[in-house]
């Protein structure tokens, strides 16, 4: 076994290990701090981890990029489709990054805070038992109006 | 038996198109936008209706699309069971279109943004586009769920697309595995590899990371925490689809996943512990919810878990309970969803609420006593079965599922007849009783308490039908023999 044959193996191993240890650092910024920024940008590791696994599966030693000139294979090539999985994936992730990025700004916006806590404990207090009757509960009056507005838009 | 209808694309083709012509026919005129979107959402139905008639009678579609043979090309695939969860999505969407024209087109793209993805999840016959498919119906439900308006509804929209989003890169991660495993992702190819390939503790890896990914639309423990945030924030319409069709198309996708490609007992003792967690966290939390909106997200959690406990039972007759609880649901959780979403507020104040609105409080407790499974109701028959195949299954841990059942059923008819006695009671002290129901409003759950009660009368040939449609669904070699002949 040659040098390069050898560094090529190990290449394989080192993505896997790549791909594992990003997502298991993603799941670690999704899971434990609360600020909603950096749990999105967690899941921007964990499907970064996920697509670099997935080209690590089609990937082979020593093989050249899947691009056949005139219809023919020169030598050994990596295994295209997990490429094209992989670029369809990247779009979709892009797009929904978009939109938790957006929903990050609106929440920001209604709730004037990006702790993910203290979100839940505020929409907790807007949908909570008092929204019918707020009579019941001094304090939370304003959860009112925006309840009419979504009976009004249902 | 095979037809090549190619009528089998339209069911997502069509939405999809007129999603995306929508907002730019929404640009000049709002009307003619809205009204393309209603004649896109007839169409539908009528498609899927046509499609019933050629595979109504066992038949089955196999499209290869643009030409392309099976394995390398990808395939639509429609029998029984898929044609049957287009028929809940199509009529479960027409139901709960949007009503007004608020924020001018969106949430009827949106709406059918959901209706195109859903029909292509139930129909791909490739794991890969089932994934795409998901996201789009991901997507389409994070906007429907933030289109109230409200500040929860931004909230919970947020962090149910993180949790979702985190699943389906895991359903991603999953798919990779399989691939690498088995070097496909068509899944009648995949079904005849599957018992070489993976068989091993890499198959059952496999197995719980498109479990944990595609189970966060189905609601499954332990990916279903955004349940009742979403179900209480967003617009009821929103609420009775997700609850009732879009949980469903995911648990058909994880019933096609474990009949073709898993069907080893640990995939499926591991399917039964996730949805028998379901159904006993699901009852516990409904039991002590203080509002009939999050009484009916977690019941609601509770009856899928009772879908996936019946999946797992490896016979064709749990198939069959598994559908019956599933379409069951599908019925009668959005006309329960409707009521709650008028008559918010604490369960205490529900008194007088018959006075107000006889005709709902009617329906209310008809769906009810129909969801705790009380004879003559369609949800007596479909529990029956379901506990009957549970108890009679080989290995004695269905019969402690069974059990669990069974208590859970108990808590279930406690928090139900609690709501609905307190309904017929004046209200306590000097409580406002909850507010009128206009009639309008209260239409939808009208038509599907009137399916149920219709159903009562057809218990005997529905369950031959389903008897039928399971033994289709449970032998992966009619399916492996309908898109790959030659390969069995």
């Amino acid at each position: 076994m040659t040098d390069a044959m050898l560094l090529a193996e190990a290449l394989g191993d080192v993505l896997y290990t790549g791909a594992i240890g990003l997502i298991l650092l993603g799941l670690y910024a999704m899971v434990v701090p609360r600020h909603l920024v950096r749990i999105v940008l967690g899941l921007l590791l964990v499907q970064s981890g996920v697509n670099l696994f997935l080209v690590a599966v089609g990937y082979r030693p020593e093989a050249a990029a899947p691009i056949l000139l005139g219809g023919q294979a020169i030598g050994p090539v990596v295994d295209p489709l997990p490429q094209a999985l992989v670029l369809t994936a990247i779009v979709i992730g892009v797009g929904v990054l978009a939109l938790a990025l957006a929903l990050v700004v609106r929440v920001k916006d209604v709730h004037g805070t990006l702790d993910s806590r203290e979100v839940a404990e505020r929409m907790a207090a807007e949908t909570g038992d008092s929204r019918l009757m707020p009579e019941t509960a001094p304090g939370r009056g304003a959860a009112v109006p925006a309840r009419e507005m979504l009976e009004d838009r249902s | 038996m095979i037809g090549t209808a190619h009528q089998i694309v339209l069911p997502v083709v069509l939405p999809l198109l007129a999603a995306f012509l929508l907002p730019l026919v929404g640009r000049l005129h709002v009307w003619p936008a809205r009204l393309l979107g209603q004649i896109v959402g007839v169409l539908h139905l009528a498609v899927v209706a046509y499609l019933w008639t050629l595979v109504g009678g066992g038949e089955t579609i196999v499209s290869a699309l643009g030409g392309f043979a099976p394995p390398l090309g990808i395939v639509l695939y429609a029998d029984r069971l898929s044609v049957l969860f287009l028929l809940v999505l199509s009529v479960g969407i027409l139901l709960f279109w949007p009503r007004r024209e608020h924020g001018g087109t969106r949430a009827d793209t949106l709406t059918l943004l959901l209706l195109g993805g859903g029909s292509g999840l139930v129909l791909s016959g490739d794991l890969f586009n089932i994934f795409v498919f998901y996201e789009i119906v991901a997507v389409a439900s994070y906007g429907l769920a933030a289109s109230g308006g409200n500040a929860a509804g931004f909230g919970a929209a947020l962090r149910y697309l993180l949790l979702s989003a985190l699943g389906s890169a895991l359903a991603l991660l999953g798919i990779a595995l399989v691939y690498g495993a088995a070097g496909t992702l068509n899944l009648a190819d995949l079904s005849v590899l599957a018992p070489e390939r993976l068989s091993g503790p890499m198959g059952l890896a496999a197995f719980l990371l498109l479990v944990l990914g595609f189970g966060v639309k189905a609601e499954l423990f332990p990916v279903n925490t955004w349940v009742p945030e979403v179900y209480t924030a967003a617009p009821t319409r929103v609420t009775a689809i997700l609850a009732g069709v879009v949980s469903k198309l995911s648990m058909v996708v994880i019933l096609r996943l474990l009949v073709l490609i898993f069907a080893d007992p640990g995939a499926q003792t591991l399917l039964l512990v996730l949805g028998l967690a379901g159904v006993i966290a699901g009852e516990l939390a409904a039991f002590r919810a203080p509002d009939l909106n999050r009484t009916f997200a977690f019941s609601s959690i509770a009856q899928l878990g009772l879908v996936a406990v019946a999946f797992s039972i490896p016979d064709d007759l749990g198939i069959a309970a598994g559908i019956a609880v599933a379409v069951h649901h599908a019925v009668v959780k959005p006309g329960l969803f409707v009521i709650a979403g008028h008559w918010t507020g604490p369960i205490e104040r529900l008194g007088g609420a018959a006075r107000v609105s006889r005709p709902a409080a009617i329906a209310f407790v008809l769906l009810s006593l129909s969801i705790i499974g009380i004879p003559p109701f369609p949800g007596f028959w479909v529990k029956l079965l379901l506990l009957g195949e549970a108890f009679a299954a080989v290995d004695p841990v269905y019969a402690l599922a069974g059990a669990v059942i069974l208590a859970a059923t108990v808590v279930e008819a406690a928090y139900l007849f609690r709501a609905a006695a307190l309904m017929w009671e004046p209200p306590e002290g000097d409580n406002r009783p909850p507010a009128a129901f206009p009639l309008a409003r209260l239409a939808p759950t009208l038509v599907l308490t009137l399916l149920i009660l219709l159903a009562m009368g057809a218990v005997s040939p529905l369950g031959e039908a389903l008897e039928a449609m399971a033994a289709e669904v449970g032998d992966a070699a009619i399916y492996v023999g309908n898109v790959l002949p030659g390969r069995i």
